[in-house]
């Protein structure tokens, strides 16, 4: 697998460099760049297969270089120091990330992940689906991408009725009626949803108050939904779902 | 013709009844009921005598010796029909009687009177306005009726009346500032003397009004002057129900039961405009003033109740995020002292040259740090133990002692979420203050259990123990009983529960988040 490492800060392609040779054999660094233009070139000139992208750099970020290239026919791990607004983003186009200092474990399990994925192509529309959602001006309605085993599904974030957990996996339930289970865990998709409005009412159950009918005092507590369904409101939320739905 | 019906017709003329003055009158022996003589305080010269069960009458003029028989004219009136007028006594029929008076007399005439209305009229020519009149009524008495009620307002010079009512059972009066009283006008009969009015106050059973007095005029009903009485508003003193009795006036000796059937009874509700507190245009002006007062007040005291509650809705809130900055500074606060000691640890292993382990340490150490750094309020519990887990294997290190963290496969730890950093403080100190100095001997064991409902935390380590009653200095179990109540604050229906035993070589920190599962 021919890789390009792109940071802004030589110490850190030095060392991802050495994990990379350490940890994961079928790696090989093409080349290395430590601005967006850089990059560009080596990115076209070497047509890599994965790219290793940090978020940061100074005053551009690699979605400045995602934006630059036209054909983006490679797999893509973000990494990025602490978690701001780019990596939300890219969590919710389902997308891989490293944080730094790089884990060697993670590491490993991003680059397997990645070879998985440039067997199955689907990799330049999260991307385009990713650069479409950080272009977005205003915040309403923005999409998520739901990542099923052999699909990606981008999901308006309007048409998710609910979530309910199963261990480490998620039920959504769309507008559509539809039900799709996703490989995460609820706790995952409840900090991306929880911005967008969604009410963790259970340990078990995101909801969408959007969707919510009434509060019924029945059992301590219950949500309502437009289409009959009944989702419990564990007592710790209660204050806070009540807060929520009066919004 | 008069004298032929003399002797028949069953008269006992043994007893002899004074129809008033000059009169005196005999009746059928079975008559029974004979009410005679009434006078009248507003007829002085009249004489009444009901007589209901009488047949005939024989009615004759007494003079005495003083009298000019011849002056004397009388006239006699059937049903207000004259049967005999102007007619001169006859000296030569006068009867002398022995009386000291040396009286005599002479009939006048035995009438058939049953359903009858006699009226004798008789006077002196030399005093012709003083005419003597004498009735007998051998009918039934009717009953009255009172036609109107109006009331009595002072005009210019003397009084009118406004707002004429027809009596009904209960008929309401009420007097403004301009009303003087009443008036009660009656049908006319023509024994309208006979009757007076009586005003009794129904609430206190009182008469408080009494009067005989009719007169005429103002109300003409069939051609004729009806009667009514005058009454002063003031004699009623209070607002109220009023019985208006009208009945005859009969000698004392006449039964209640007698003159009951001859009595007309009305209620009148009087309202005194004294005690109204308004007039009309006042009331109209409050009609329109009051709601919108009202509205007003309540309008107004609407916008403070909810201006209040956004205050204190506000406050609420501005509550919540003291406690929120206050959480947060606690947790901040309890960074330094496993930062450092961390990045100790990671120092000794570069200096050991045990890269491997450094790297894996560094990583343990970024996501502590990450953790930190974090603002959310709540992670999950598998996030928890996996941090907990980088903590003591990075104590571990320096120390050697034992440790265990353990869950129940049926707890979900990915989904369940609790407040961040809440059992790190209480492992730290039994990393520091018990298991430190155990070495390779000291054990701490971590357990998530559930309790029903409840999510149960437990720290237990065989250090030295301590005094649970008493304070120390080191900050982390201070701040972090400072920080549960403030979680208290947050989760009002879900409370933590903090208990801490300890003894010697064992010491139990047990944190329940009841009713959290």
């Amino acid at each position: 697998m021919r890789v390009i490492l792109v940071d802004d800060e030589l110490a850190n392609l030095e060392n991802l460099q050495v994990l990379l040779a350490k940890n994961c054999r079928t790696v090989k660094v093409v080349a290395i760049a430590n601005n967006i233009d850089d990059a560009f070139e080596k990115i076209n000139l070497h047509r890599p297969d994965l790219l290793f992208l940090d978020i940061q750099m100074g005053k551009t970020t690699g979605f400045d270089l995602l934006n630059l290239l036209t054909e983006k026919s490679f797999e893509v791990i973000f990494i990025t120091a602490y978690d701001n607004y780019g990596i939300q983003a890219v969590k919710s186009a389902a997308l891989d990330y490293l944080l730094k200092p790089v884990d060697p474990d993670e590491l490993m399990a991003a680059v397997s992940k990645a070879e998985n994925r440039i067997e199955s192509k689907m990799n330049g529309e999260q991307l385009n689906f990713l650069l479409n959602q950080l272009k977005r001006t205003e915040p309403a309605a923005p999409k998520i991408a739901l990542p099923q085993q052999h699909e990606i599904r981008y999901v308006s974030v309007e048409a998710i009725v609910r979530c309910v957990a199963d261990n480490n996996y998620t039920f959504f339930y769309l507008s559509s009626g539809e039900k799709i289970l996703i490989s995460k865990s609820l706790k995952e998709y409840s900090d991306l949803l929880k911005p967008q409005g969604f009410v963790r009412a259970h340990q078990s159950h995101l909801v969408n108050p959007k969707f919510v009918k009434s509060w019924l005092n029945e059992d301590g507590g219950i949500l309502l939904m437009n289409n009959g369904d009944k989702i419990p409101v564990s007592k710790p939320n209660r204050e806070m779902v009540k807060a929520a739905l009066r919004k | 013709m008069l004298s032929t019906v003399f002797a028949q017709k069953g008269i006992n003329f043994s007893k002899i009844y004074s129809g008033g003055r000059k009169l005196g009158f005999c009746v059928d022996s079975s008559a029974k009921s004979i009410y005679y003589d009434n006078k009248f305080p507003n007829q002085p010269n009249t004489s009444f005598n009901y007589l209901p069960e009488v047949n005939n009458i024989s009615i004759q003029a007494y003079f005495d010796r003083k009298d000019d028989v011849r002056q004397y004219r009388y006239t006699i009136l059937a049903d207000n029909k004259p049967i005999v007028v102007n007619k001169s006594i006859n000296k030569k029929q006068l009867t002398d009687i022995e009386t000291p008076d040396l009286m005599s007399f002479t009939r006048l005439g035995v009438l058939a009177i049953k359903g009858k209305n006699i009226t004798t009229l008789i006077y002196n020519i030399n005093k012709p306005l003083d005419i003597y009149k004498s009735v007998f009524y051998a009918k039934p008495i009717p009953r009255v009726k009172i036609v109107l009620f109006s009331n009595l307002v002072a005009i210019n010079q003397g009084e009118g009346f406004t707002n004429l009512i027809a009596p009904k059972e209960r008929t309401k009066l009420s007097f403004s500032k301009k009303d003087i009283g009443l008036r009660i006008i009656k049908n006319k009969s023509d024994i309208d003397y006979l009757y007076y009015v009586l005003i009794k106050n129904k609430l206190t059973n009182k008469i408080i009004f009494r009067s005989t007095y009719w007169e005429y005029g103002s109300y003409i009903d069939a051609n004729e002057f009806l009667p009514y009485v005058k009454i002063d508003k003031s004699i009623f003193k209070k607002s109220g129900d009023y019985e208006i009795i009208i009945q005859p006036f009969l000698n004392e000796h006449t039964p209640l039961k007698e003159i009951e059937k001859y009595t007309a009874r009305y209620t009148l509700s009087i309202i005194l405009d004294e005690e109204k507190l308004f007039t009309n245009r006042q009331m109209i002006i409050f009609g329109i003033i009051t709601p919108l007062l009202l509205a007003a007040i309540f309008g107004t005291s609407l916008f403070y109740i909810k201006k209040k509650q956004a205050k204190k809705l506000a406050q609420q809130y501005k509550q919540k995020e003291i406690v929120q900055l206050q959480l947060n500074s606690i947790r901040s606060q309890l960074n330094p002292h496993f930062l450092f000691n961390a990045l100790a640890g990671i120092q000794n292993l570069m200096n050991k040259n045990e890269i491997e382990n450094a790297n894996r340490y560094l990583t343990k150490f970024a996501r502590l740090t990450r953790n930190v750094l974090d603002s959310k309020e709540l992670i999950s519990l598998i996030k928890e133990k996996t941090l907990l887990d980088d903590y003591l294997q990075m104590e571990h290190l320096r120390f050697g002692f034992n440790y265990m963290l353990s869950a129940p496969s049926d707890l979900d730890m990915e989904n369940i979420e609790i407040p961040a950093m809440l059992l790190q403080p209480f492992v730290e100190n039994a990393v520091k203050h018990a298991i430190a100095e155990k070495g390779k001997d000291g054990e701490i064991a971590i357990s998530f259990e559930k309790q029903v409902s409840n999510l149960v935390l437990k720290i237990i380590d065989n250090g030295k123990g301590f005094d649970t009653t008493q304070t120390y200095n080191g900050l982390g179990l201070a701040l972090s009983k400072n920080r549960i109540s403030l979680l208290n604050t947050i989760y009002k229906d879900a409370p933590f529960v903090l208990d801490i035993k300890s003894g010697i070589n064992r010491t139990t920190v047990t944190i329940t988040l009841t009713q959290w599962l």
